[in-house]
C-alpha cells in the first residue's frame, strides 16, 4: 500500500513537471520576484467608485511594452475576471487593463457593486513571466449612490 | 530705459529658469510622491521598504528613452541636486535604473530626510524637475 502511493506520488509530479512549462511564457521572472497590490486591501468600501490603485513590484523592475529588459515587465489589471493562460498575450479589454506606459498606478473608475481586482505582470510582449506573477484577487465594494452624494458616476 | 532694463531682467531669469532644467518634458500632471513612509514616521526594525509613489507617468530603466517615462532616483540625507545635469550616484544619490517601484532601506539611528526626485533615461531631471515633498524619519 505505501508502495502504491509513493508511485502514484511520483506519477502525480511527473504529470505536474511535464505540465509545467507549457503553463507559462517564457520570459523568466527574477527570483522571489513578487506583485502585489498596495491599496487598497480587500474588503475596503469605496464611496463614489473612483480611485488610484496602486502596484507593488518586489524584486522586478517596472519597464515599458515593447522593451525587452532582463528582470523587467509591465502591470496589467484584471478587473471582475480569472486569470488568463500564461502562455499566451494577456487580452486588452475592459476586464484586462494594460499598463504599457510603465505605470505603477492605475485610475480605476467603477460602477456600484462588488467587483475583484488583480495584478498580472506581462513581459515586454505581454505575456506572462515562468513563473507568473500576479497579486492576490482582491474585492472592493462600491456603494449604491445616494442623492446627496452627487452626480459624478453612472448610476446602475 | 527702465522698461528696456526690466525687460532684459526678464529675459535673463527666463533663460535661467529654463537653463535649471534638463530637457525631456513630462506631463504636466505628473505626481511624485513617497508612498511609504509617512513624514515624522519612527522606524523600530532594521530595514524598512520605502514605495515610490508616481502618477500619470510611467517607469522605464534607465537608458531606455520613451515619452512620459523616467526612472526613480532616492536623496537621502541631501538637497535637490542642479536639475540639468546627471544625478550624482552615491550613498546620498541611490539610483533605480532597472526601473524599481521600491526598495528595502537600512540606515543608521537618527532622523533622516528622504526625497524622490525622477530622471530621465541619462539620469538627467525633467523639465519641469519632478520631485516629491521631502519626509523625515528617524530610526531608533
Amino acid at each position: 500500500m505505501p508502495r502504491l502511493s509513493t508511485c502514484l506520488a511520483a506519477a502525480f509530479v511527473a504529470t505536474a513537471l511535464t505540465a509545467g512549462p507549457a503553463v507559462a511564457g517564457s520570459t523568466p521572472a527574477p527570483e522571489n520576484a513578487q506583485v502585489y497590490i498596495i491599496w487598497p486591501k480587500s474588503g475596503r468600501v469605496i464611496p463614489g467608485g473612483k480611485f488610484w490603485l496602486r502596484m507593488g513590484a518586489k524584486n522586478i523592475g517596472i519597464a515599458p511594452a515593447g522593451v525587452k529588459k532582463k528582470n523587467t515587465g509591465h502591470h496589467h489589471v484584471i478587473i471582475n475576471a480569472k486569470l488568463p493562460p500564461f502562455d499566451e498575450e494577456i487580452p486588452s479589454n475592459k476586464n484586462y487593463r494594460h499598463f504599457g506606459g510603465g505605470q505603477t498606478e492605475a485610475r480605476i473608475e467603477l460602477p456600484p457593486g462588488r467587483h475583484t481586482i488583480q495584478v498580472l505582470m506581462g513581459d515586454h510582449e505581454h505575456i506572462p513571466h515562468d513563473p507568473p506573477l500576479y497579486s492576490e484577487r482582491i474585492t472592493v465594494i462600491v456603494p449604491p449612490q445616494t442623492s446627496e452624494a452627487g452626480s459624478t458616476g453612472t448610476a446602475q | 530705459m527702465n522698461r528696456i532694463f526690466t525687460g532684459a531682467l526678464v529675459a535673463l531669469c527666463l533663460v535661467a529658469q529654463s537653463a535649471a532644467a534638463g530637457e525631456t518634458p513630462r506631463p504636466r500632471n505628473a505626481y511624485l510622491y513617497i508612498g511609504w513612509p509617512q513624514d515624522g514616521t519612527v522606524i523600530t526594525e532594521d530595514e524598512f521598504r520605502v514605495w515610490f509613489g508616481l502618477r500619470n507617468m510611467g517607469i522605464a530603466p534607465a537608458g531606455v528613452r520613451k515619452p512620459n517615462t523616467g526612472h526613480h532616483h532616492l536623496l537621502i540625507d541631501t538637497g535637490v541636486p542642479p536639475l540639468n545635469e546627471e544625478i550624482p550616484n552615491d550613498k546620498h544619490h541611490r539610483h533605480f535604473g532597472a526601473g524599481q517601484s521600491e526598495t528595502m532601506l537600512e540606515l543608521p539611528p537618527g532622523r533622516h530626510t528622504l526625497q524622490l526626485i525622477l530622471a530621465d533615461h541619462e539620469h538627467i531631471p525633467l523639465n519641469p524637475p519632478l520631485v516629491s515633498q521631502k519626509i523625515t524619519v528617524t530610526i531608533r
